[in-house]
Parts: structure tokens; sequence; C-alpha cells
């Protein structure tokens, strides 16, 4: 007979090495390099975020930053100051570049804050009793129902004009937007069979929370976040412009905006650049939120 | 009695909704014997999945008892039932939607051993490749994610999972029924053998009279929230009294060209299992339906050999049905 | 058989890509329906089932399905170089599909009648009153009183919904009926119903149905003609008494093997090892080889043709080409039910 016994798929399928433990991370940057319009976000994100982390390298603080020029005042952009100069003689450019060290670090502050504790509240409303989550849901309502700038310029004005009295107004202000958000994701997850699952083999409420729940609602929350980050530049730019921000003379491109516009006839540049850094900043980064909201649907998997 | 693993006395479920009492489960009561299968059979809605869930105390019971080895589930507090999860496991109908997409299949195997600390962490390891053997898994899916994974494999996760405390009883919700022909034959065989080797006893959960058949010692058979039948596997096939059971047998179609399907024998569609009036809930769909069948409630009978059902007309049916 | 082809699918070959892979969803399929019969399309998922009747109505989602080769012949017009126009008019008319999921197949905000009637009224020159009148008249004849014509689908179970959608598709009086699993979604009992309804109708209208189906049983109880579907191909083709009373390609009697029946009571299955190949990188030679039991080193290396073995009956195997030694396969694959 000549049936040879050739090995079946399973057993050869063996000598298949185990694959390495690859993360999911890996798989959302596959999808998202795809996405040209989100790279490009992230390129000009990366580039800002760069020039300010090396802006003392480039523009020394203390003499080109905050030192007063009267010689220089108003001068346009030519090839000693490319980007003009202000009504006090100093270089936008080098006042841009360090106004990046303000916002951008504030508002990456402002928004991990409110992400942990708006995540907080709404997981505790999302797995909580319906009362607790009525409760806290209403809270919530009151906030979400006064515009977030009102309310940072209320808290701001209550507080007196700080560094910390601006993070903590921005990161109230955005914190009931993430609180809802969450609390969309874990209810839709609360009810999935995993869940059930997972309370079969013993999990403890700590343990479907952390465990089960916020892994599977991160991705909203990160699409969230990266929009919200942008917001919330825009946010610090508008409170220094109306003065309740940054103070002068530390730059801040809502701030330089402020102080430019009554200039804006004669020296257009001294508003246009910071208004452009802005701009590029919030596009940048709201191009990177849509990119990640594909890249992290899971509908999108294969 | 002492060799009945659970025993289920008078259970009732329900639920409230804005349109009235949902009658889930009405007063069903059953027992299995240890290193046995029951299978529980019914349709879509008919609370077969509730009384799973109530046995593993994922639901709260409105009254009834439900004793494992002897003591109630009903009346345990959250400690007792934590201790009980060691005993008692389930295995989930959709192997899609009862593994966490974001953890690994070792990670989802081992996550039980990690709750109840049943093994060191350094042991953990070679246990979680230990069950994957057990259920024919290959190794080297060990760092896949779910999604990764086709349906049957998936499925033999989640029964690695349910094995991975060593239990004595097991749940299985329809844990074939959303797998490919040759899968699901596999995924049986797998089910039979580790009973067999490992002295399990099964609730079988499904609406495939044929599946149980192959698989169970025992039948249940479920109608809006109560047991119409129940008898011996062969019992019931060899008898079957109650006309929803007969109508379950002849809808299936038999993959078998000189056995053509026969009539259906029932009318119209499943009604409503909220606020269901006193009675014979299948008398609206039911051929031989009077007037005797509405209105009183029902009384298990028995026809002998264990065999229990509900039909009230039961006895003249079984005369004309046998004779036909 | 002098009745003329109304479908005839030759040489179809559908893939899907993505960025990184390429899926081979249909193979060189062949096929083909005369009018009036009932072929049922029996495979697993993944096997290509779906993939088939939505390229006969060039539905194939585009990207990333792409038809690479291949005819659909509809009563002789190739449908895969039709016009847009053209397609429109068979589609619902002469052809109509039926989804496995009758809760989503249906227009929530539209009553169950009216979207009947547009059917009708898109599709044959009449006035509004006439397709209602008709549409109501559909109704009657699957079996749901006419009063409920201006009831929404959120009102019918999904037995009903199901049937809401058979109205539906012959309303038009189409040559053919595309059914994708009709009765997967639905209990038992209500299943059987449906089979009963689809039955009856198929007498009534003489229309030719290819019903998709994972399912045997429902393959035994309405169709004339079987062709089982295995990793893109079909591998056995034949009548439901040929393939039924005489399987003869390994996988088919597999798949028999594995089902539990009400009839005997066995103490294990016989199932077919293994899992469906990975459809990104099929199996070189028969595609059936690493699960089949008689699998040969042949087998690895040669493509199996299409073999006639009796009358209609036709099986893509290398043991029925002769290839093997078969003597000991044969007895084992020669059983009979």
């Amino acid at each position: 007979m000549n049936t040879t016994i050739i090995p079946s798929k399973n057993q050869r399928s063996e000598i298949i090495p185990e694959k390495k433990k690859k993360s999911q991370l890996v798989s959302i940057w596959k999808r998202l390099r795809k996405n040209k319009l989100a790279v490009a976000g992230l390129v000009i994100l990366t580039f800002i975020i760069l020039s300010a982390a090396f802006a003392n390298a480039l523009f020394d603080y203390n003499t080109v930053v905050i030192q007063q020029n009267a010689a220089d005042r108003l001068q346009p952009p030519s090839a000693k100051h490319w980007l003009g100069t202000d009504e006090l003689g100093r270089d936008i450019l080098a006042r841009i570049v360090h106004g990046a060290r303000v916002s951008i670090p504030i508002a990456f502050t402002t928004i991990l804050i409110a992400t942990i504790v708006g995540g907080l509240i709404g997981a505790i409303s999302g797995y909580g009793s319906k009362r607790v989550d009525n409760i806290i849901m209403r809270i919530m309502d009151i906030f979400l129902a006064i515009p977030g700038i009102l309310l940072s310029i209320a808290i701001v004005a209550a507080l007196g004009p700080s560094l910390r009295n601006l993070l903590i107004a921005i990161s109230i202000a955005n914190i009931p937007p993430f609180a809802r958000i969450v609390r969309a994701s874990v209810l839709s997850i609360r009810n999935e069979e995993f869940i059930e699952a997972a309370r079969a083999i013993g999990a403890n409420d700590l343990r479907i929370i952390f465990k089960h729940i916020i892994p599977n609602s991160m991705a909203p929350v990160i699409v969230q976040a990266t929009l919200c980050i942008a917001g919330s530049i825009l946010e610090i730019a508008a409170l220094s412009f109306i003065g309740l921000g940054i103070q002068p003379p530390a730059p801040e491109w809502g701030a330089m905006l402020s102080g430019g516009r009554q200039y804006i006839r004669y020296a257009w540049w001294i508003c246009a650049f910071p208004g452009i850094a802005i701009m590029l900043t919030i596009l940048s980064l709201n191009l990177l939120g849509d990119g990640l909201r594909d890249a992290l649907d899971p509908k999108l998997k294969n | 009695m002492s060799d009945n693993i659970l025993e289920v006395k008078n259970l009732i479920k329900h639920f409230k909704s804005k349109n009235g009492t949902l009658h889930a489960v009405d007063d069903v009561s059953f027992s299995i014997k240890r290193g046995q299968t029951l299978g529980l059979v019914g349709e879509s809605g008919c609370g077969k999945s509730t009384i799973g869930r109530l046995i593993l105390g994922l639901h709260q019971a409105t009254s009834g008892e439900i004793l494992f080895n002897g003591q109630d589930i009903c009346k345990m507090n959250k400690k007792q039932i934590h201790d009980l999860r060691k005993d008692l496991q389930i295995i989930f109908q959709d192997p899609f939607a009862s593994l966490n997409p974001r953890m690994s299949i070792g990670e989802i195997i081992g996550e039980p051993l990690l709750i109840y600390k049943k093994v060191k962490r350094a042991e953990l390891d070679s246990e979680v490749r230990r069950l994957m053997d057990v259920v024919g898994l290959s190794k080297r899916f060990i760092n896949s994610y779910p999604h990764e994974l086709d349906g049957g494999r998936r499925q033999r996760v989640g029964i690695a999972r349910a094995l991975s405390l060593n239990p004595q009883f097991i749940v299985c919700d329809e844990p074939v029924s959303s797998l490919d022909v040759s899968i699901q034959a596999q995924v049986l065989n797998l089910l039979k053998d580790l009973q067999a080797e490992y002295g399990l006893t099964y609730l079988f959960i499904t609406h495939d009279l044929s599946v149980v058949k192959y698989f169970s010692d025992k039948i249940a058979v479920m109608y809006l929230g109560q047991l119409v039948e129940i008898a011996e596997s062969d019992e019931l096939f060899k008898k079957t009294v109650h006309p929803y059971t007969q109508a379950l047998l002849s809808a299936i179609p038999a993959p078998n060209i000189r056995q053509k399907m026969q009539r259906v024998k029932l009318i119209g569609e499943l009604t409503s299992p909220i606020d269901p009036e006193p009675g014979c809930r299948f008398a609206k769909r039911c051929l031989y339906s009077q007037a005797q069948c509405v209105g009183q409630d029902l009384e298990f009978k028995d026809f002998g050999n264990s065999h229990f059902c509900s039909c009230c007309r039961a006895d003249e049916l079984l005369n004309t049905t046998i004779s036909q | 058989m002098n009745r003329s082809k109304l479908l005839e699918i030759k040489d179809l070959t559908v893939e899907y890509r993505t960025d990184d892979e390429i899926v081979y969803a249909v193979n060189s399929l062949n096929l083909s329906l005369h009018s009036g019969e009932s072929l049922g399309l029996v495979g697993e998922t993944g096997a290509g089932k779906s993939t088939t009747a939505l390229s006969i109505l060039q539905l194939v989602a585009d990207p990333p399905g792409k038809i690479t080769s291949g005819e659909i012949l509809f009563e002789g017009d190739d449908l895969l170089k039709a016009k847009r126009d053209f397609l429109r008019h068979i589609r619902g008319n002469k052809i109509s599909m039926i989804f496995q999921d009758p809760m989503t197949s249906l227009n929530p905000v539209y009553s169950v009648g009216d979207q009947i009637a547009e059917v009708i009224y898109l599709h044959e020159k009449c006035s509004k009153a006439e397709a209602q009148q008709k549409a109501a008249d559909m109704l009657e004849m699957v079996g749901i009183p006419k009063d409920r014509y201006d009831e929404f689908p959120h009102q019918f179970s999904g037995g009903m919904k199901q049937r809401v959608v058979i109205a539906m598709s012959i309303a038009c009086s189409p040559k053919l009926i595309l059914a994708d699993e009709p009765t997967t979604a639905l209990d038992v009992t209500i299943q059987a119903q449906v089979l009963e309804l689809m039955n009856d109708l198929k007498v009534k209208l003489n229309t030719s149905l290819l019903l998709i189906t994972h399912d045997l049983g429902v393959v035994a109880q309405v169709c004339d003609r079987v062709a089982i579907m295995y990793a893109g191909e079909i591998v056995e083709t034949g009548t439901v008494e040929e393939v039924f009373e005489h399987p003869k390609h390994p996988y088919t009697i597999g798949l028999f093997r594995s089902i539990p029946t009400l009839d005997e009571k066995v103490d294990r299955l016989k199932p077919i090892t293994g899992q469906m190949p990975d459809p990104t990188n099929l199996p070189s030679g028969c595609k059936f080889h690493p699960r089949c039991p008689h699998m040969n080193e042949v087998c690895t290396k040669m493509k199996p043709a299409m073999t006639n073995v009796a009358g209609t009956h036709i099986v893509k195997c290398l043991i029925h080409e002769g290839k093997l030694d078969p003597t000991e396969i044969m007895e084992e694959v020669n059983y009979v039910r």
C-alpha cells in the first residue's frame, strides 16, 4: 500500500516558532502610517515639540526673548529677524519657539489631569449603580452647560492669574467631556460577554475595571485627548489674550497676539506668525487625532 | 439523593421591565447526578441561559433554591460565591465576545489561576501551557490575541479558562452553536473526553436537539420559562410526550433525503414572556390545545422511568400519537 | 436534461486585497443552475459561498474585493461585463437576494408593506396603488395577513421579518433567488416554518433558487442539487440523491460524519481534523490535503480536476481520478449512508 503517512498540518505547525509577544501598538502604528494626513500632523507636531525642547540652544531666553531693544522695534521679516520683531524689538521667531515651551507642556499637563480625573469619574459613573451614575452625570451636565472658556475665565478670575491657577482652570473645564466619553464606552463594554466571563472566574470589581474595562475603552479617550490638547492650547492662548493667562514678559502665543493687535495695521507680522503657530499646532493635533480614531477602531481590524 | 451534585428547586427569576414582569424562569426544578450531563433545550428567550447564569450566581434568583453539593447558592454571600466559582464554571456561547480582545491567550487562560492564587507566578506559564495542551491548542498561540484565532480555537481558549480552576461542574451555554460543523464535532468530542478524564458534570444548554441527543444523559425541554418535559435521553426520544417536544423534533431538518421533513406540529410564533397568563404557555401554538389547557396551573405528571411532562392532555395524546 | 441553463458561472476568481495580504476567496469556481431548479451551496465559514452570491449581483465591495477573472452568464448575458443600468434592472427584478439577518435587511423607518410596494413600483411599470395592492397580495402569499401592511419592522418577530424579506424578494417574480443563509438566524421551529414556505413557493412560482447554507439538513429538505464548497472551490456537486446517498469527496464524507443525528446514537463523532485553511495562504495541490485522512504525497503537488463519477455527480479528488492506489480508500469513500 502506498498510503505513506505525511505529517498533518497540525503537527507541522508545531514547528512554527511561538509568536513573539507583540504589543498592539505595532499594529496601530502600521494602520496610522497609512493615513498620509495623520503622518503629516505627526511630523509637524514632532517638529514643534523638538524646537520647543531645544529652544534654549536656538535662542537665549534672557538676551533674545525678553530683552527689549528699542532700535530694532517693529522690523519686518528679514535675514536677521526671519519673522520680524515686535513693538519692543524682540525677535518674533525666538518668542514663538519659546512660547511653545509654555503652551505645549501646559496643554499636555491639563489634558493628562483631565483624562485621569474625568476617566475615573466616568468609569465610576458607568460601572456604578444607577443612582451614583445619575448624581455624577447631572453634576457633569451642569459643568457642560457652561462654555469651557467661560468656566476657565471664571476660575482664573476668582483665584487670580498664575500658572498654577491656569492649569487648574483648564483642567477642570476639560473634565466633563472626558467623563462622558469614558462613561459611554464603559456602559457599552460592561454588557459585553467577556465581562460576565471575568465575573464567572471570580474577578472582583477593581480587577474588572482596571484589567478588562479600561484597556478596552482607551481608544476613544486617546482620540479625545489628542483633540482636547488642541482645544487646551487655544484656551491658554485665549486666556493669555485677555490677560488672565501667562503674564508678560514671558512669551506666550495668545499674549503675543494680544500685544501685537494695536500694531496690526502697519506691522502685520506681529500677529500673523503667532497666529499661524497656534493654527499649525492645532491642525497637526487634529489631523493626528482623526488618524488615531481610524487606527484605533477595532472594527477596521482586518 | 447525595449523588446529585446540583439540585434546582422551584427556581423563579423575574425581570422587571417597562411593560410588565418578564417571567424568564418560572418554577423550574431539576437535578443532575455527579458525572452526568443534563441537556437543557429550548428556543431563544425560553430562559435556558438565565438558568445557567443563576446557577453561577451571576444573577440573583427571585425565589427558589439551587443546591450545589447540598449548599444553597441563592443564599450565599459574595465571599462564598467567590469560593464556589472554583468548583463551578461556565463556557460561553460566543467565543468572539467572551474573550477580552486586549488580552493575550496566555493571560486569558492564566487569569483565574492568578485570581485564586492556585499556582505560584513562576509556575503560571507552565500551567497555562499544560491547559493549552489539555484542550488541544497549539502552544505557539500563547502570545496571540483572540482576533488572530478562528472560532474553534477561541472556544478551546474558553474551555481552557473554565478548566483552569479544576471545577466539578461546568455550565456549557451553547458552546458549539456558533461554530462550523466540522469544528463543532471536534469541540463536542473534546468536551466529552474532558468529562471522562476529570469526572466533570455538565449542564449543557442548547437549542439543538440532535446535539443533546449525542451529548446528554438526561434532557430537559423548556418553553417560555417553564420546564415542559424532562426524561432520560433515550427515553425522551423513544417516547416523546409533550407536543412542544414533538414539534421541536419534527422541525429539525434531517441531513437525509429519504427522511423528508414532517409537517411542523405547531402554529404561530413565540409569544411574549411578559406577564403570561396562567395555564399552559404553549397552548396558543399547540395543535392539540383545548379549553382545559388555559387558566389552570399545570402539574408535572410522571410517565414512568423518571419521565415527567407538564402537558395536561399528555395521556390522551400519548395514546393517539403512538398509535399513529 | 434539456432545460436551459439560467445561470452559468465559469472560472470565477474573486480576491480581497488589503495592503498586507491577498485573501483568495473564490478560486476558479464553476457552477450552473437550470431554470426552476434549486441548488444548495454548502460550505463552512470562509469557504467563499457568500462572495460567490455577491459576485453574481456585482455587490462585492470594491475595494477590497476584486473579481479577477471569469464569466457569470445569466440568460446568456455576462453580468461581469454588464453596464450599471442593466445590472440595476436585473437586481431585485430578475435576480433577488435574501440576506441572513432579517433584523438588518429591512429599513426601520418604512412600513413593511411600503417596502415591498417600492420594489414593485421600481421595476414594474404600474401605478403606486397597483404596487400597494400587489404588495398586500405578496404579504398574504407568505402567510402574513393584509392588515399588517402598515406595521413597521420592529413590530414583527424574526420569523415574520424573514417572511417579509421573502415577500419582497418574490414581488417581481424573479427568475432567480439568491438566499444567503436565510434561516440561520431563526429558531428551529420558525426555521422549519420558513423552509416549508420556501418549498411551497418554489412549487407555486417555479423560480430557481441558489440556497447558501452551512446546514446539510436544510439542503436535503429544499434543494434538487447540491454543490459542496471548500476553500473557494467546489469539491463535489450532483443531485441531492447522488451526494447525500453516495458522498465521494473525503470532505463531504467528513461533513456528514461530523453531524450528530437524531436517528442513531453514536458514542463519538468523527470530526474532520484541523482547521479551515488560511485563505491568504492556501495549501498547494488539493486544498483539502492537510485535513484529508487519505492524503498522499501526490495530493500536495497535484491539483485535482473535476471528475465525473456517475450521472451528474462530479468530484474534485485525486482518488477518483485514479491517481492514488485506491482499493482500501475506495472502500472508505464509497460508503453508502
